[in-house]
C-alpha cells in the first residue's frame, strides 16, 4: 500500500509538469503573451518614454519576460522545484527571493559600429562579507537601483537604435528589414554589408553608439550588483549540498506581476476559502444523497421512484450559473426576499466581531463571526451542493439495486432477516463502494463549479484569484493557481482510492 | 460489449409459425439494425419522447430563425414623393449571411430526403451530416478568404480580388471545387453516385450561398424607421420585428409586453411605432425573444460540432492506446491524465480567455470545447479496444493481413463505439452547459446572441436583479440540457439494460 502511494505520488510529478505547462503555452501563444495585460498598464501610467524602458526594464530583469517562452517556462520550473543548482538565492527582508543578475543581450548589429563587443570591466566596489549588515544592505540597494538605471538607459537606446536600423533598412529598401513597428530586422539586416559612405549611415551611426556605450554601462553595473550580492546581504535561501552547485531550498512561486505580493501569500489567503466551500458541501451532499438514493431503491417502481428520479435528473442538468443567478436574484436581492447577503464571505462588520452570538464591547448585539460567515456561504453552498447530490443520489439508488438482486439478499431473506437489516447491513454496506469512487468524479466537477460561484458570489477564493489571472496575463499566479488546483485535485483522486482499498478487503494495490 | 447480431429475427406473435415457413422466410418481421432498435426503445419512453420534442423545437428557431426574428422588413416598398411605389425590395434576404441560406435550403432537402426512407435513414443521415461538414468548411474558408481581402492595406492578390466584382463568383466557386475535390478521398459514404450527389449538391450549395453573400451590405435598422417617418418607404415586417444585435440604448430592462406607445417611442407615426417587445429588452436595450430565438443555433450547433469534434479524437487516440498497450498506451494515457489533472472548466477558461476579442467566434468555440473534451471518449474507446484486441475476429483479421486501419475502424470500431455514442449524448449537454457557462463568465462568442450571456445581464453590479432576463435564457438552457440528458438515459437503458449508472 505504502509503494502504491509513492508510485502514485511520483507519477503526479510528470502530470503536474504536464498541465503546468499546457496552461503556460496556452497563454504563451496567446495574442499578446505573457504579462501583455501588465506591459499595457506599465505604458499607459508612464507616459515618457524613459518611464516606458524604466518599467520594462524592471519586467524583464524581474520576470525574464524578454526571453523566450520555453526558457521561461524551465526557469519557472527551477524555481519551484526544491533542488536548485548555481549560487544560492537570498530572501529579502519582506520574504521575496532575490538572484543573482542575469544575464542580458548585446544590441543587435553591433558588429557594424564595434570592433569588439564592450566587456564588463572588473567592479571597482568591494565589500567585504564580514562588514556590518547595514553596509552590506545599504550597498546592495544602491547598487540594484543603479543597474536599474543602467538597464533602462540601455533599453531605451536600444529601442532608438532599432528604430534607426528600421528607418536605415526603408531608406536603403531592403525588403523585410523592418517589422510592422518599423523597428530593424537583424536577422535580415545582417545579409546586407553596411553602406558607411551613405548620409543614413550618419543618421543611424549616433543612436547605435549610445547603444553600445549604455550597453557598457550596465555591464559595469551589473558587475557591481553582483560584487554587492555576493556580499550577501540578506539571509540565504535553503540548505547547501554542495556549495556553490548544488542547494536544496523551499519551492518559490514567485511574486505576482499585478501587485508584486509574493505568490503564495495570495494562496494562502484564497486556497482556504476554496476548500471551506468544499468541505462544507462534501458532508451535506453525502448526507442527503444516501438517504435518498436509498430511499427510491427500496420504493422501487412506485410514483416516489419516479418522481425522485426525475428530481435527480433535472437537478444535475440545471446549469451552476441558473442557480447562482435565480439565488442571487431571488433570495437575496432586495427587490425579492433579500433574506441573504448578495456578495463575499463576512459582512463589514466582520473583524469587530466577536466569535459567537452575544453583545460586543460597545454593548450591541451582533451574530458572531461564526454565524455571520456561516449566513454567507448558504447561498454559495446550496449552489454548490444540488448537482454532486443528484449525481450521488442516481448513483447510491443504482448501486442498492444491483445488489438488491444479488445472490446473498435472497440468502438473507430467506433465513428470515428482517427486511431493515437487509438493506441497512447487508445492501448498504456493499452500496457504499460505488458511492466512494463517484467522489473521482464529483471532486473536480466541484472544483470548477467552485470557480463559477465564487463568480457569481464574489467569494475571494481560489475561483477569483484564477479569473483575476488569466485577466493579467500573470504568468506566476496562473502557474501557481493550475498548480494548486491540480495537486489538490490529484490528492483527492489517490486519497478517493485509498479510501476505496480500505473500505473493500478485496481490492489491493500492489 | 458483446458483438450483437445485426438482425434479429421476430416471428409475428398473432399466428403460428412453423419452423418450415420460418425457413421460408415466411412470418418472419423485417428485421432491424441494432441501433434503429435501441432508438425504437428510446421513443416509447415518454420522457424521452417529450425531450426529443423540445429539440425539435430548438432546431427548428436554430435553422428559421433569421426569417422569425429580424429588424429588416420582408417587403420594402419605396415610395417616391406623390407615393407611388417605385421599387420593391427585400432588405431580409439581402442581409441573410450564408449560414442562413445553406440552412435553411439544406436542411429541408436534407430532411426530405432522410425521412421517407425507413430502412436506410442512418446511412443516409451520415452522407447528410458529412455534406453539412462540406458546406461549413466552405463557409469558413471563404470567410478567411475575405477577411484577408478587407484588411486595410491588401497586397498582391488580395488587392487584385478586391477590385474585381468577379471575386463573388471566383472565390467560392475556386473554393468549392477544391473542397468537393478533397472530398473524393475520403472513405465512402454510402454508393459512390450517392458520395457524389452529397458532395457535389452540398459544394454547389455552399458555393452558391457563400457568392450571393460575398459583398454583405452592412446592417443599420435605424434608417428604416427614419425612412418610414418621412413616408419615402413602405415596410411590412416579421413576427418578431427585431433583430438580436439591435440596440435602442433608451430601451433597456423593459419588462416582457411592454409595448412602445406614449413614453417610449420609436419613430412616433410609423406603424413600427407601437411594435411590443414581448419578452423585455435586456441590459443594452436589445429585444429578449429575439436573441432568446438566433441563440438556438449556437446552443444546438456548440453542442453537436463540439462533441463530434470530441469523438473524433477520442476515439482515435482511445483506439491507438487500446490496440497497441504498451509504451503507446502509457505515453498516450499520460496526455490524457494531464487533461484530467485539472477540472475540465478551469483548461476552457484558459484556453478561452487567452484568445482576443476578434477570435472568440463561434467556431474557435467549438474547437476549443472540442479539443479539450476528448478524454472521455479516449477512455471508453481505450477499455474496449483492450477487451477487444484479444478476441478472436480482432486475431483473424489480423493475421489475414489487414492495414491496420481496416483493423482499427472497420472491426473493432463497431463492436467497440457504443458506449461512446450513449457518453455523446451526456457530453452534448455538457458542452451545452459549458458554452452557457463560459457566455456567462463574458468568455463566450463575441457579436453573437448567446443564452448564458443573457443570463448574466439579470443581474447587474448596483445590484438590480431583472427576472426576466434570468428565467426566460435559463429555461432555455435547462429545457435543452434536460433534454439531452433525458434522451442519454433512455438510450443507455435501452442499449444495455444492466448499465444503470449515473455517469457525469
Amino acid at each position: 500500500m505504502i509503494s502504491y502511494i509513492l508510485r502514485r505520488l511520483l507519477f503526479m510529478i510528470p502530470t503536474l509538469i504536464g498541465i503546468t505547462f499546457l496552461v503556460f503555452m496556452l497563454v504563451a501563444l496567446s495574442p499578446g503573451g505573457i504579462g501583455a495585460a501588465l506591459t499595457a498598464q506599465a505604458g499607459g501610467q508612464m507616459t515618457s518614454q524613459r518611464g516606458v524602458a524604466l518599467a520594462k526594464a524592471r519586467l524583464e530583469d524581474r520576470y525574464g519576460l524578454d526571453d523566450p517562452a520555453p526558457v521561461q517556462y524551465i526557469r519557472w520550473l527551477g524555481r519551484i522545484s526544491p533542488i536548485k543548482t548555481g549560487t544560492r538565492d537570498l530572501i529579502g527582508p519582506s520574504g521575496e527571493t532575490i538572484r543573482r543578475p542575469k544575464p542580458f543581450k548585446a544590441p543587435p548589429l553591433w558588429e557594424w559600429f564595434a570592433k569588439d563587443l564592450p566587456r564588463a570591466r572588473a567592479s571597482q566596489l568591494s565589500v567585504a562579507s564580514d562588514s556590518p549588515d547595514d553596509l552590506r544592505i545599504e550597498t546592495f540597494k544602491r547598487a540594484d537601483r543603479l543597474y536599474a538605471d543602467a538597464r533602462a538607459e540601455y533599453i531605451s537606446s536600444l529601442t532608438a537604435m532599432k528604430q534607426g536600423l528600421g528607418d536605415y533598412a526603408k531608406a536603403r529598401d531592403i525588403r523585410g528589414g523592418a517589422d510592422a513597428k518599423g523597428q530593424g530586422r537583424p536577422s535580415v539586416l545582417k545579409n546586407y554589408p553596411p553602406d558607411q559612405a551613405s548620409p543614413e549611415w550618419s543618421v543611424l551611426k549616433k543612436p547605435a553608439e549610445k547603444a553600445l556605450a549604455d550597453y557598457q554601462g550596465a555591464l559595469d553595473a551589473r558587475e557591481d550588483l553582483i560584487v554587492a550580492f555576493n556580499a550577501r546581504p540578506y539571509r540565504r535561501a535553503g540548505l547547501s549540498i554542495i556549495p556553490g552547485v548544488l542547494s536544496v531550498a523551499a519551492p518559490d512561486l514567485g511574486t505576482t506581476f499585478s501587485t508584486q505580493r509574493p505568490v503564495i501569500d495570495l494562496v494562502k489567503d484564497h486556497l482556504p476559502v476554496t476548500l471551506l466551500i468544499n468541505a462544507i458541501a462534501f458532508p451535506i451532499i453525502y448526507l442527503i444523497a444516501i438517504p435518498g438514493g436509498m430511499l427510491a431503491a427500496t420504493k422501487r417502481g412506485s410514483a416516489l421512484d419516479v418522481v425522485l428520479g426525475m428530481l435527480f435528473i433535472a437537478l444535475w442538468s440545471f446549469p451552476v450559473v441558473l442557480a447562482g443567478v435565480l439565488a442571487i436574484g431571488f433570495l437575496a436581492s432586495n427587490d425579492y426576499l433579500g433574506a441573504f447577503p448578495v456578495s463575499g464571505l463576512h459582512s463589514n462588520a466582520a473583524p469587530q466581531m466577536r466569535w459567537l452570538p452575544g453583545s460586543g464591547a460597545d454593548g450591541r448585539f451582533s451574530v458572531g463571526y461564526v454565524v455571520d460567515t456561516v449566513w454567507h456561504m448558504c447561498l454559495p453552498v446550496l449552489c454548490l451542493v444540488y448537482g454532486g447530490f443528484a449525481i450521488l443520489s442516481k448513483q447510491c439508488r443504482a448501486a442498492m439495486l444491483d445488489n438488491f438482486s444479488a445472490d446473498y439478499v435472497r440468502t438473507a431473506k430467506a433465513k428470515g432477516v428482517a427486511p431493515r437489516d437487509v438493506i441497512l447491513r447487508h445492501v448498504f454496506r456493499n452500496s457504499l463502494l460505488p458511492l466512494i469512487t463517484m467522489f473521482v468524479t464529483i471532486f473536480p466537477a466541484m472544483l470548477a463549479g467552485s470557480v463559477v460561484i465564487e463568480k457569481i458570489f464574489s467569494v475571494p477564493g481560489m475561483g477569483t484569484l484564477i479569473l483575476r489571472s488569466i485577466a493579467d496575463r500573470d504568468r506566476e499566479l496562473l502557474l501557481a493557481n493550475t498548480l494548486m488546483i491540480a495537486a489538490v485535485n490529484l490528492l483527492a483522486l489517490l486519497l478517493a482510492d485509498i479510501l476505496y482499498a480500505l473500505a473493500d478487503p478485496r481490492v489491493a494495490y500492489d | 460489449m458483446p458483438s450483437v447480431p445485426p438482425q434479429t429475427l421476430r416471428a409475428q406473435p398473432t399466428e403460428a409459425v412453423t419452423g418450415v415457413q420460418l425457413a421460408q422466410g415466411i412470418g418472419v418481421a423485417e428485421a432491424k439494425g441494432f441501433w434503429a432498435d435501441a432508438w425504437a426503445q428510446v421513443l416509447t419512453r415518454r420522457p424521452a419522447a417529450a425531450a426529443l420534442g423540445w429539440l425539435s423545437i430548438v432546431a427548428f428557431f436554430a435553422v428559421f430563425a433569421p426569417f422569425l426574428a429580424s429588424g429588416h422588413p420582408v417587403v420594402m416598398r419605396e415610395l417616391d414623393a406623390s407615393g407611388a411605389v417605385v421599387r420593391t425590395t427585400s432588405p431580409l434576404f439581402e442581409h441573410l449571411r450564408a449560414a442562413d441560406l445553406i440552412l435553411v435550403i439544406g436542411v429541408p432537402l436534407a430532411a426530405a430526403w432522410i425521412v421517407p426512407s425507413r430502412r436506410d435513414r442512418a446511412s443516409r443521415l451520415g452522407a447528410c451530416i458529412f455534406g453539412g461538414v462540406l458546406a461549413a468548411a466552405i463557409v469558413l474558408i471563404v470567410s478567411m478568404v475575405q477577411g484577408t481581402i478587407s484588411v486595410r492595406e491588401p497586397s498582391g492578390w488580395a488587392l487584385w480580388l478586391r477590385q474585381h466584382k468577379s471575386a463573388a463568383i471566383i472565390v467560392p466557386s475556386l473554393i468549392s471545387a477544391l473542397v468537393l475535390g478533397a472530398s473524393v478521398f475520403v472513405p465512402a459514404i454510402g454508393g459512390l453516385p450517392r458520395r457524389l450527389l452529397v458532395c457535389v449538391s452540398a459544394c454547389l450549395l455552399a458555393g452558391a450561398a457563400t457568392g450571393i453573400t460575398w459583398n454583405r451590405p452592412l446592417q443599420s435598422f435605424s434608417s428604416y424607421t427614419a425612412d418610414e417617418q418621412n413616408g419615402r418607404i413602405q415596410a411590412t415586417y416579421t413576427v418578431i420585428p427585431w433583430s438580436p444585435g439591435q440596440r435602442f440604448s433608451a430601451l433597456d430592462r423593459l419588462p416582457p409586453g411592454t409595448t412602445l406607445g406614449q413614453g417610449l417611442k420609436l419613430g412616433a407615426g410609423t406603424p413600427g411605432a407601437r411594435r411590443t417587445f414581448l419578452l423585455g429588452t435586456d441590459a443594452l436595450g436589445q429585444d429578449v425573444l429575439s436573441q432568446l430565438l438566433h441563440a438556438c443555433r449556437l446552443s444546438i450547433s456548440i453542442g453537436l460540432v463540439s462533441t463530434g469534434i470530441a469523438v473524433l479524437i477520442g476515439v482515435t487516440m482511445g483506439a491507438l492506446m487500446g490496440y497497441f498497450g504498451g509504451m503507446v498506451d502509457l505515453l498516450l494515457y499520460r496526455v490524457v491524465e494531464v487533461f484530467m489533472a485539472v477540472p475540465l472548466l478551469f483548461l476552457l477558461i484558459v484556453a478561452a480567455a487567452v484568445l482576443d476579442e476578434q477570435m472568440r467566434t463561434t467556431y474557435t468555440m467549438m474547437a476549443i470545447i472540442g479539443c479539450f473534451t476528448w478524454t472521455g471518449a479516449a477512455r471508453f474507446t481505450r477499455a474496449e479496444f483492450l477487451k477487444l484486441r484479444s478476441q478472436d475476429f480482432v486475431q483473424s483479421a489480423k493475421a489475414v493481413g489487414l492495414p491496420l486501419r481496416s483493423i482499427l475502424f472497420k472491426h473493432m470500431l463497431p463492436n467497440g463505439v457504443t458506449p461512446v455514442l450513449v457518453d455523446a449524448s451526456f457530453a452534448i449537454a455538457a458542452a451545452i452547459t459549458i458554452e452557457a457557462t463560459l457566455s456567462f463568465l463574458g468568455l463566450g462568442p463575441v457579436d453573437q446572441a448567446s443564452w448564458g450571456k443573457l443570463l448574466s445581464s439579470a443581474t447587474s453590479a448596483e445590484g438590480e436583479f431583472k427576472w426576466w432576463l434570468a428565467i426566460f435564457p435559463g429555461l432555455a438552457i435547462f429545457l435543452t440540457v434536460l433534454s439531452y440528458n433525458l434522451i442519454g438515459e433512455a438510450l443507455r437503458d435501452a442499449i444495455d439494460p444492466k448499465l444503470k449508472k449515473a455517469r457525469v
